[in-house]
């Protein structure tokens, strides 16, 4: 049928096109060419009539040709008509089908829409089916409800009784309305009065009766009542009137052991931490309260209620925390001896003074009660947060965020927390106090033993501050923590390194070289030491030696110092790793601050090397090169422009490096027993390059026959090899300028240099310039100006 | 002296009473955000920011601490160390400003004598509400040898100014500190007047 009703369009199009060609040109035949009749009639001149003649001889072919053109079309269209003329009857065919298929659709669809209409009353029908099957049921649950209720309340079985009414709460609200409004309106009416009644009597009953066991006392009945109240659509209340159940107990066992605590008859031991004691006492009283509780309030109030009633709790918790600390600053006399400290930090020549060990017990006895109170806010935090977690598994993320808030509230702002935040905020200044006094006692306690490197102060100091901020670290507050190690590096850098500096300052005696020459290290009077005077005697110095050796002490404490500075931060490191292992100082803000704070105290450290290295240039400059530029100038007074025969003189009596070795070893010797050997080392290290430096000046200064110069590489070789004895720093690498110019100096001829220069130079690195090689070749009385000259370096 | 990927280090502790906005200062620039229903700060928080000057990182340690007296002796510990102070008050509360001389002593006690303070009075979006005038802070900071500004948390007015500003002067600072130290070696407990040239202006 498809390809039929595609054939008889086709068809249909030319033809039309057909007639509409046809009806032009005989349009145009019927005079309606490009010329009228009355241009042609008017026309006068014979140009024009040929003119217009020849246009419509034009014309007239045209149509000629046009019209043959149809003309042989006319058997192609008659062909095509009786094409069509055949396909008539098919077309009536296609009608009658058409029209068929038209009227089974029709019929169709009306039976379509009478039967979807008939199953959207059936549905209708089998909701409303359903509906009066719960409204029945409804209906009965109220019947039966109200019929157990009344039983129920009768027989005194609340529980029974609140599930009934539970049941009714329970029901589709809209439904009972529904009901009330229908047929059985009286009788539903009636069940529902009596219900709502009940109802309204069950809740004042059950109230009653939890406020008299709450009276009694009696946990069991608490409990029982207590599981009712969700039943009845009080959870909040029910959780208020449990928690205030809970807080009574508290109360009288917190007054009681606050009494008890006052009356003193606890053991000495304890008596220090009394408070402490107590505060803990309540606190582990409240955690084991929670604990006991948890699982009653989960089963029959559901997750998510935990924060209701421990905000009931902590209001209790705040009261009695509070009175704790009252007593606690009442009778430790905190807020005075806060003042005094106070006062004396201000104005140092304070009347009043508090012995600094008189305050070790209290500063103890608020690092556990804060320690105390922290475990028990993170105990609630962990537990309010699990519970939140059940109860908001599915609540958007706004209700979790409002719990989250309230959760921060309650921890960070509530009255426990706010006690506790001002008792550290006592703490500090007092343990500030405490450690600031006692380093200072320390260091004006100082004392020095004999043999040892360090004096007293500096192990003391450290114990103190050590001290002191794992004191404040035990309270396990990371703030107060900080603030301690900030103050340990205040005390640190500006108190103990200043008086180090201090120290240092007051110089080193020099030594006159009667005393080395003597070797004595008697106690030899200061008034001839012009140099440092004035310097002296401010801390009561009476001899050069006591002198020296503090300057030597000194220096060893400046670098225990700074070595303990590490050590003390490397153990703090250690100690709030556990201390966050266990879940304090929440995340990483916590951890950030210490490391802060931290390192702070750390870079105290390299100032105390500095200051070290300081000390040891002001000894090098004022012990060691007074004394040895003497000695290596004495080089000059020993002829280096000698003969064989000076040169065995030398060889049996040697004329300069032995005594210097000598000198060099005594005067080395008082440094080498008083110094660390890290700091002697570093020490002799200055020495060496001192000597290096100064020799070399010298030697410019002196000439050299051949055996003058075979004299000094002698001399130089001991002396190295002494050096090297004595320390642990690579010598030659510090003489290598000197033993290269002793090479020169020990040639035969002028050019022999170029056997180790330039190309031949081998593992040999010259340390010297061209120039210097020239200078010192020059030295050589022996070596002709001209050949140097004319040497190519 | 350490790996880390920045050129200078500069310690600022923001001061001042309680509510006045200090927190909200700090987040507004850490974190570009006005912090909804912003919760007293307990003891000091701590943030980084680092800002990039002139091609110069500058890694900014920005101590917020809490304004509430009993907090007092946890800020405290925190002055000395400090490159720079941002001592805070709230310009619709006269009450916050009158207590700027107590701010200043505890300046003087416990801060070092080289330390930059800026004077800040925040909330000037509230500005129907303000108890003390421009010219009145403007007056007293410069009595006191202080920078002022004048900004709002809320509406990030000047935020991003007073913090640039005073990371741009600790670099001024910082750079005449290296060219004196290195021509004397300083003692300690000596301490000594800066002078630098302003390489950012307050106003
Ligand atoms: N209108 C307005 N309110 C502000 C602005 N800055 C802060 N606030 C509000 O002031 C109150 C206190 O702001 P905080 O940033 O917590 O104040 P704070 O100085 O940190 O307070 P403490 O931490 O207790 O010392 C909050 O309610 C803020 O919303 C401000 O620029 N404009
Ligand atoms: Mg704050």
């Amino acid at each position: 049928m498809q390809e039929l009703v595609t054939e008889v369009t086709c068809l249909m199009f030319v033809w039309v096109n057909m007639s509409e060609s046809v009806a032009k040109k005989r349009s145009g035949s019927s005079g309606l060419s490009a010329i009228s009749r009355e241009t042609i009639e008017n026309l006068t001149e014979l140009d024009d009539l040929e003119r217009v003649y020849q246009q419509l001889c034009d014309e007239e072919k045209q149509v000629e040709s046009e019209l043959e053109s149809l003309v042989s079309q006319q058997g192609n269209i008659e062909t095509k008509m009786l094409a069509l003329q055949r396909m008539g009857p098919n077309l009536q065919l296609i009608e009658g089908d058409a029209s068929q298929l038209s009227g089974m659709i029709t019929f169709t669809c009306s039976l379509a829409e009478n039967v979807s209409s008939k199953v959207r009353q059936l549905d209708l029908a089998k909701n409303r089916l359903y509906q009066a099957i719960q409204r029945a049921d409804d209906i009965l649950d109220l019947k039966f409800c109200t019929d157990g209720v009344q039983t129920a309340l009768w027989n005194e079985d609340y529980e029974q009784a609140a599930a009934h009414v539970h049941r009714y709460l329970s029901l589709d609200q809209s439904v009972i309305e529904l009901s009330r409004q229908g047929g059985e309106s009286s009788a539903v009416d009636a069940s529902l009065a009596l219900l709502q009644e009940a109802e309204q009597r069950l809740k004042t009953l059950v109230k009653e009766r939890l406020d008299q066991a709450i009276t009694a006392g009696d946990l069991a009945q608490v409990e029982r009542f207590f599981k009712i109240f969700p039943l009845l659509g009080l959870h909040d209340e029910g959780l208020a009137r449990f928690a205030q159940y809970l807080c009574t107990q508290l109360a009288s066992k917190a007054e009681e052991n606050l009494l008890l605590a006052l009356g003193g008859d606890l053991g000495e031991r304890r008596a220090g931490l009394m408070f402490a004691d107590t505060l803990t006492l309540l606190l582990e009283g409240i955690a084991r309260i929670i604990e006991t509780h948890q699982p009653i309030v989960e089963t029959y109030y559901g997750p998510g209620r935990l924060y209701t009633l421990i905000r009931h709790l902590q209001v209790e918790c705040d009261r009695q925390a509070e009175k704790i600390v009252d007593k606690f600053i009442q009778q430790r006399d905190y807020h005075n001896k806060f003042q005094i400290v106070q006062n004396s930090m201000i104005r140092s020549m304070s009347t009043e003074k508090i012995e600094p060990r008189e305050l070790d017990p209290v500063l103890l006895e608020v690092t556990v009660m804060n320690s105390r109170a922290e475990l028990y806010l993170r105990f609630l935090r962990r537990r309010i947060s699990a519970d939140f977690e059940v109860g908001d598994a599915t609540a958007p993320k706004s209700t979790m965020q409002e719990h989250q808030q309230g959760l921060e509230k309650l921890l960070k702002h509530c009255l426990l927390s706010r006690n506790m935040q001002e008792l550290i905020g006592y703490y500090i200044p007092m343990e500030e106090y405490y450690m600031r006094e006692t380093v200072n006692k320390a260091v004006a306690m100082d004392t020095y033993e004999k043999g040892q490197l360090t004096s007293s102060m500096v192990d003391d100091s450290f114990y103190i501050v050590k001290k002191c901020i794992s004191r404040a670290l035990s309270s396990s507050s990371i703030d107060c923590l900080c603030a301690m190690i900030n103050h340990a590096t205040s005390v640190l850098e500006t108190d103990f390194r200043e008086v180090l500096y201090n120290k240092l300052r007051q110089g080193f005696p020099a030594t006159t070289l009667q005393d080395i020459q003597r070797g004595v290290s008697s106690a030899v009077s200061l008034m001839h030491s012009s140099l440092q005077q004035g310097k002296f005697n401010t801390l009561g110095i009476e001899s050069a030696e006591d002198a020296k050796a503090s300057f030597l002490v000194t220096l060893n404490n400046v670098e225990v110092c700074s070595e303990n500075i590490i050590t003390l931060k490397k153990n703090l490191e250690n100690d709030c790793a556990k201390l966050f292992s266990q879940g304090f100082g929440s995340g990483e803000q916590a951890q950030a601050k210490i490391d802060s704070c931290l390192s702070d105290l750390v870079s105290t450290s390299s100032k105390f090397k500095d200051l070290l290295q300081e000390g040891l240039t002001e000894l090098n400059s004022t012990a060691i090169k007074p004394q040895v530029k003497p000695w290596i100038s004495n080089f000059l007074s020993v002829s280096h422009n000698i003969e064989e025969e000076e040169f065995n003189e030398y060889e049996a009596n040697d004329p300069w490096v032995q005594q210097f070795i000598v000198n060099l070893e005594q005067l080395m010797a008082e440094f080498k027993a008083g110094l660390s050997p890290v700091i002697y080392d570093t020490l002799t290290g200055l020495m060496t390059s001192l000597i290096s430096l100064e020799l070399e000046k010298t030697v410019f200064k002196c000439t050299f026959s051949r055996l003058g110069g075979l004299q000094f590489d002698k001399e130089l070789r001991s002396l190295v090899a002494y050096l090297t004895t004595v320390t642990t720093w690579t010598i030659r690498d510090k003489f290598a300028r000197l033993t290269q110019m002793g090479t020169i100096l020990n040639l035969e001829r002028v050019t022999e240099i170029l056997d180790y220069w330039g190309p031949n130079s081998g593992p040999l690195t010259w340390r010297l310039t061209p120039a210097e090689v020239r200078q010192v070749l020059a030295l050589r009385i022996d070596f002709r100006s001209e050949d140097i000259k004319r040497l190519r370096l | 002296m350490s790996m880390e990927d920045y050129d200078h280090l500069f310690k600022i502790v923001l001061i001042g009473n309680a509510g006045v906005g200090k927190t909200c200062l700090v987040r507004r620039f850490t974190q570009g955000l006005f912090p909804p229903g912003q919760g007293a700060t307990i003891g000091v928080d701590f943030m980084i920011k680092t800002v990039e000057i002139r091609g110069q990182k500058v890694k900014l340690q920005i101590w917020d601490t809490a304004g509430q007296e009993r907090f007092r002796s946890i800020t405290q510990s925190y002055y000395r160390s400090a490159n720079a102070l941002i001592l805070t008050y709230d310009i619709t509360c006269e009450d916050s400003f009158r207590c700027l001389p107590e701010w200043l002593r505890e300046i003087e006690q416990y801060a070092n004598n080289k330390v930059i303070t800026v004077l800040v009075g925040n909330k000037i979006d509230l500005a129907d509400k303000r108890e003390v005038s421009r010219q009145r802070a403007e007056e007293f900071a410069e009595a006191q040898n202080m920078h002022y500004l004048e900004t709002s948390a809320k509406e990030a007015d000047n935020v991003e100014k007073l913090f640039l500003d005073l990371a741009c002067e600790l670099i001024q600072e910082a750079k005449q500190n290296v060219l004196v130290n290195n021509d004397v070696s300083v003692m300690p407990g000596e301490g000594r007047s800066i002078s630098y040239l302003n390489c950012c202006s307050f106003r």
